[in-house]
């Protein structure tokens, strides 16, 4: 190892000490995807999601020759964005060390495909949103992965169009520095299948994250989020209108490694016909993480007979002085809400409309304000 | 031209029966006032002239200008000028105010016409600036986090924006500062007309004082054991409802 001159021996203790951790990380990492499973029904994280359906669907075709092949686009990033390539050691790294829940074998799949997608650099506030499009008609994975330096307030969009028939599996890496403050949004349209792994990593910013699908046969949607510094604070939302045959399973994780840091989620989706909606959330706060603000909702509005909620809000907490909350709630539409439309003249259909999109405005509204 | 109610009994739904028979009949142009003791089933009576899901006509009519009430959907009655300020507002995430009221008043036009958005948001804010509202109310969801008053108010301009022939104001006094109640009634009273009638349920007489009403009913057991004069107003405020114990 060569250590740079003028560097004391605490900081060269230091960055040999670090090194040989990531070595050891990636040992790690690399013995978890060759002993992963490709998920199935004994797979706790996968018990509502089909995973003899949809996983196994998934790996075949990211095993199979099928390239991945798809068209990204950046729009307002300036100099910020790079284009991810295979030897880019460090993103690969990267990606290869973010947890799944319950994915470590398509992830371990996903890597194999590294090398598309677009790396943001972002150390200048965006006057307006960062938009990044990936699209597809057959299979794309594109790894993102977002960096904003201390102070810096940013907001990227990133949307994934799979026109109907494409599958797209993205990654999604994020990483916030102290004092900047990122809006970061994700808006999957129209894929047959649509999978989403991403790792947030807050070191003492703000983080606002919504993400909104729409139109996807099925989607899988992982999120953990990480807080490193006191005085973070990282929010996540999303709204989501399901129909049709639809399947919706997302997981979440907010972690707390120390304490006097803030996090909040709340996921709401209206499910129609034959749809069916999982949420799996967890809040983790980590032993000694004291003065921990982190709040957990998710609700459900149920328009048919049909529609199907599994929803499994849980929290670990091993700190004191903790505030915490976790909620779920599944439910018809509110009658009262409905009578009140009807009374001042609004036909039924158009009343029904208007409260179950006000049920998800009302988080787009918090996204907004946040 | 009326609203007739004859003989209308009701009950909630697999439940307790609350309304026991009520006969009323509020001509055009008037104001009548409804008083009585809590839970006699003044609000049950409002909410089942609208059609509120939870309760169940047993028997009787009511008609509202000669259409029969009772046939018609919730929304409907509304259309057809039925109106009423709630004694609990209810909060709607995530739907505007604004929207809300487009949306009711797109509903009055007729089939390919549209609402000319311009001259609405001009309406309706000058009438939130008569009830002394802020404007910006027209972008917050509707009563999400409004104080128990700003509801009130809310509903009133609901009724300023609609322009009902039969309105029901259902204690939408209760809640109010005193400003607030000045205002308000101020807004009914202009308001009032030939063609169209008021049903003021109330536990004061300070609102009634302010709108005069032509008539008074006693509302008790979910039945009408008096009607009179506005002279029965200040009887109730001194004495109380224990001249209805000699009823039973
Ligand atoms: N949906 C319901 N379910 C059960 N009971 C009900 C329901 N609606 C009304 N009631 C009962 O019917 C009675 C009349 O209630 P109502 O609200 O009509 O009284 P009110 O005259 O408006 O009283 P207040 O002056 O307190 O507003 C009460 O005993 C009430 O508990
Ligand atoms: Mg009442």
């Amino acid at each position: 190892m060569d250590f740079p001159q003028n560097m004391s021996m605490e900081e060269a203790f230091a960055l040999a000490e670090a090194e040989a951790k990531l070595k050891q990380a990636l040992t790690e990492s690399k013995a978890r995807f060759e002993n992963a499973v490709i998920p199935n029904r004994l797979n706790e994280d996968w018990r509502f999601g089909r995973p003899h359906k949809h996983a196994v669907a998934l790996a075949e075709l990211l095993q199979s020759d099928t390239p991945s092949q798809g068209e990204a686009t950046v729009q307002h990033a300036g100099e910020a964005a790079v284009p991810v390539t295979a030897e880019d050691d460090d993103l690969r790294q990267t990606e290869m060390l973010m947890p799944t829940i319950g994915s470590d074998a398509l992830l371990g799949m996903h890597l194999k495909r590294f090398g598309d997608g677009y790396a943001l650099y972002i150390e200048e506030d965006t006057k307006e949103p960062i938009l990044l499009t990936y699209k597809t008609d057959t299979l794309y994975t594109p790894s993102t992965f977002i960096m904003v330096a201390p102070g810096v307030k940013a907001h990227v969009i990133e949307q994934h169009y799979g026109c109907e028939k494409g599958t797209i599996f993205a990654t999604r890496n994020i990483q916030v520095a102290e004092g900047a403050e990122l809006k970061v949004e994700l808006q999957p349209y129209g894929c047959a299948r649509c999978m989403s792994i991403t790792n947030i990593q807050n070191m003492g910013g703000k983080v606002v994250h919504y993400t909104h699908h729409f139109a996807c046969d099925w989607a899988r949607e992982e999120t953990v989020a990480e807080i490193y510094t006191p005085g973070a604070d990282n929010q996540l939302f999303s709204a989501n209108k399901l129909d049709l045959d639809q399947v919706l399973d997302q997981h979440t994780r907010q972690i707390h490694h120390v304490g006097g840091a803030t996090s909040n989620l709340l996921y709401k989706n209206v499910v129609d016909d034959n749809a069916t909606g999982i949420f799996a959330g967890n809040i983790y706060v980590a032993p000694g993480a004291h003065n921990t603000d982190a709040y957990q909702s998710n609700r459900n509005m149920l328009l048919s007979e049909k529609a199907t909620i599994h929803s499994l809000p849980g929290l670990e907490i091993l700190a004191d002085k903790v505030r915490c909350s976790h909620g779920s709630a599944s439910a018809p539409m509110d009658e009262e809400q409905l009578f009140y439309l009807l009374s001042r003249g609004i036909p039924r259909d158009e009343a029904l409309a208007l409260v179950s999109h006000g049920f998800l405005q009302d988080v787009v509204d918090k996204f907004e304000r946040s | 031209m009326s609203l007739i109610i004859r003989n209308l009994s009701a009950r909630v739904k697999d439940g307790a029966q609350i309304l026991n028979g009520i006969n009323l009949e509020i001509p055009k142009g008037e104001v009548h006032a409804i008083m009585g003791p809590n839970g006699s089933g003044k609000s049950t009576l409002s909410k089942v002239l609208c059609g509120h899901p939870d309760y169940e006509v047993i028997e009787g009519t009511a008609e509202l200008d000669g259409q029969d009430l009772f046939a018609m959907s919730v929304d409907e009655r509304s259309r057809a000028g039925l109106f009423l300020a709630f004694q609990y507002p209810v909060e709607v995430p995530g739907v505007t105010n604004a929207n809300f009221m487009r949306a009711a008043l797109q509903a009055r036009l007729p089939k390919g016409e549209e609402l000319d958005a311009v001259s609405f948001y001009k309406t309706m804010r000058s009438k939130m600036t008569a009830l002394g509202m802020d404007t910006k109310f027209t972008a917050r969801a509707v009563n999400e986090g409004f104080s128990g008053g700003e509801k009130k108010r809310n509903d009133v301009l609901q009724m300023m924006m609609l322009e009902p022939s039969y309105a029901i104001l259902d204690e939408t006094d209760s809640g109010l500062d005193v400003d607030a109640l000045r205002i308000v009634s101020d807004g009914v009273n202009a308001m009032r007309a030939p063609f169209r009638s008021f049903l003021v349920i109330t536990h004061y007489k300070r609102l009634l004082d302010y709108i005069k009403p032509d008539v008074v009913h006693v509302l008790y057991k979910g039945r009408i054991v008096r009607t009179a004069g506005y002279e029965m107003v200040e009887h109730i405020e001194q004495n109380g409802f224990d001249f209805l114990k000699s009823e039973e």
